[in-house]
């Protein structure tokens, strides 16, 4: 199988420091489902938002407020497209 | 801008990594479903000898999603392609998958008949309520009052019928000894996961599975994030989400 690269972004040190969160542009299609699962979101607090980098159709990605993010990983469990990836850092 | 990540990202083995994006729409409900089943054939290894039938429709999008032989049929006659594979290998897993159009209009009877003869296989069935691929019109499943395409003042029941519940059609069918018959949600993700586990576990004994997933379609709903959620709610409340057979859990035969 060839060894594929992927394109994206990294937003480090959510989870109080405790993980690092990645953004898969050619992934992401910016439907926006994440935005409304997101528990913190929910509280009214805007914690996963629209990004400035955009996605596979040049509609915007999303990424998330280091400071608010508890690393909860709904977001990434429910991408349809896998966009999402949460790693607890070494 | 965007650069070269490090890690890939976190896709089931029997996932095809080469495709990339799905050829889904935007927040299409199709994605969710077929990544819990990849992730489900990952957690009992059963890869190299899964056998995956897609049905027209949306579904035709993942002929080359997963990493397994796949095989692309004609409209409602994926179970019958797949039934047939698995008695002529019995050692495959066979798993065909199909729309709520595929399944309970077009292929009706062949879902009825694989049931009441316990083929050994896996019936996966996106419940989107309507035709996704050819525009959005009425399905079986169509929600009483739901706008379409072919229902614009909403459907009628009076003249339509009920919407059809697959699941509890199936499960009263079905030899519950030998078969596990369930309907799920992407709304829940993990559970769907386990479920997808089970029904593979029972073919995997030699019964029969059908599992129909509650699923959406923001293209043809018209539905932003946050309403695409609310309308799979009401489907929730139409359509149990329930194990309804779980007969040949714990068996080993
Ligand atoms: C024999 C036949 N009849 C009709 C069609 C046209 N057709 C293509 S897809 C489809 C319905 C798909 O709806 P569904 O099975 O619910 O799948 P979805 O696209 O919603 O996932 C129809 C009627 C066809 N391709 N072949
Ligand atoms: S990360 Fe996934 S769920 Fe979120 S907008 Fe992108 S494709 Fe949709
Ligand atoms: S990990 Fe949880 S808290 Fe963080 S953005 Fe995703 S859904 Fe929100
Ligand atoms: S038309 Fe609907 S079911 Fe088909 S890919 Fe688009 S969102 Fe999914
Ligand atoms: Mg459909």
């Amino acid at each position: 199988m060839a060894t594929m690269e992927y394109q994206g972004y990294k937003i480090e040190n959510i989870a109080k420091g405790k993980m690092d969160y990645y953004v898969y542009t050619e992934l992401c299609k910016g439907c926006g489902l994440c935005l409304a699962k997101c528990p913190i979101n929910a509280k009214g607090e805007k914690c996963l938002s629209w990004s400035k980098e955009v996605g596979i159709y040049q509609t915007p990605a999303v990424e998330p407020d280091p400071a608010l993010c508890i690393g909860c990983g709904t977001c990434a469990l429910i991408c349809p497209d896998s966009a999402i990836r949460l790693e607890k850092k070494a | 801008m965007a650069y070269k990540l490090d890690i890939a990202p976190a896709l089931p083995d029997a996932q095809n990594e080469e495709v990339g994006a799905s050829k889904f729409c935007p927040g299409c409900g199709h994605g969710m479903v077929l990544k819990s089943l990849a992730f489900a054939i990952d957690d009992l290894g059963i890869k190299q000898k899964t056998v995956f039938g897609v049905d027209i429709g949306c579904c035709l999008l993942a002929w080359n999603y997963l990493d397994v032989d796949t095989v692309q049929n004609h409209h409602g006659r994926t179970t019958p392609v797949i039934y047939g594979v698995t008695r002529a290998n019995p050692e495959a897993i066979g798993i065909a998958y199909m729309g709520d159009g595929g399944g309970l209009a077009i292929g009706a009877q062949h879902l009825v008949n694989a049931a009441v003869r316990g083929e050994r296989m896996l019936i996966v069935l996106v419940n989107n309520t309507n035709y996704g691929m050819t525009g959005g019109q009425m399905a079986p499943t169509t929600l009483p009052g739901q706008v379409t395409e072919t229902t614009p003042y909403g459907r009628d029941c009076d003249a339509t019928g009920r919407p059809a519940k697959g699941a509890e059609m199936i499960a009263a069918i079905a030899n519950p000894e030998k078969s596990y018959v369930a309907r799920a949600t992407i709304s829940n993700m993990r559970k769907l996961r386990s479920t997808f586990k089970k029904a593979l576990e029972t073919v995997d004994k030699g019964g029969f599975a059908f599992v129909e997933v509650l699923s959406v379609c923001p293209l043809n709903w018209r539905t932003n994030n946050v309403d695409t959620w609310a309308r799979l709610q009401q489907m929730e409340e139409y359509f149990e989400v329930k194990e309804f057979v779980s007969g040949s859990e714990g068996q080993n035969g």
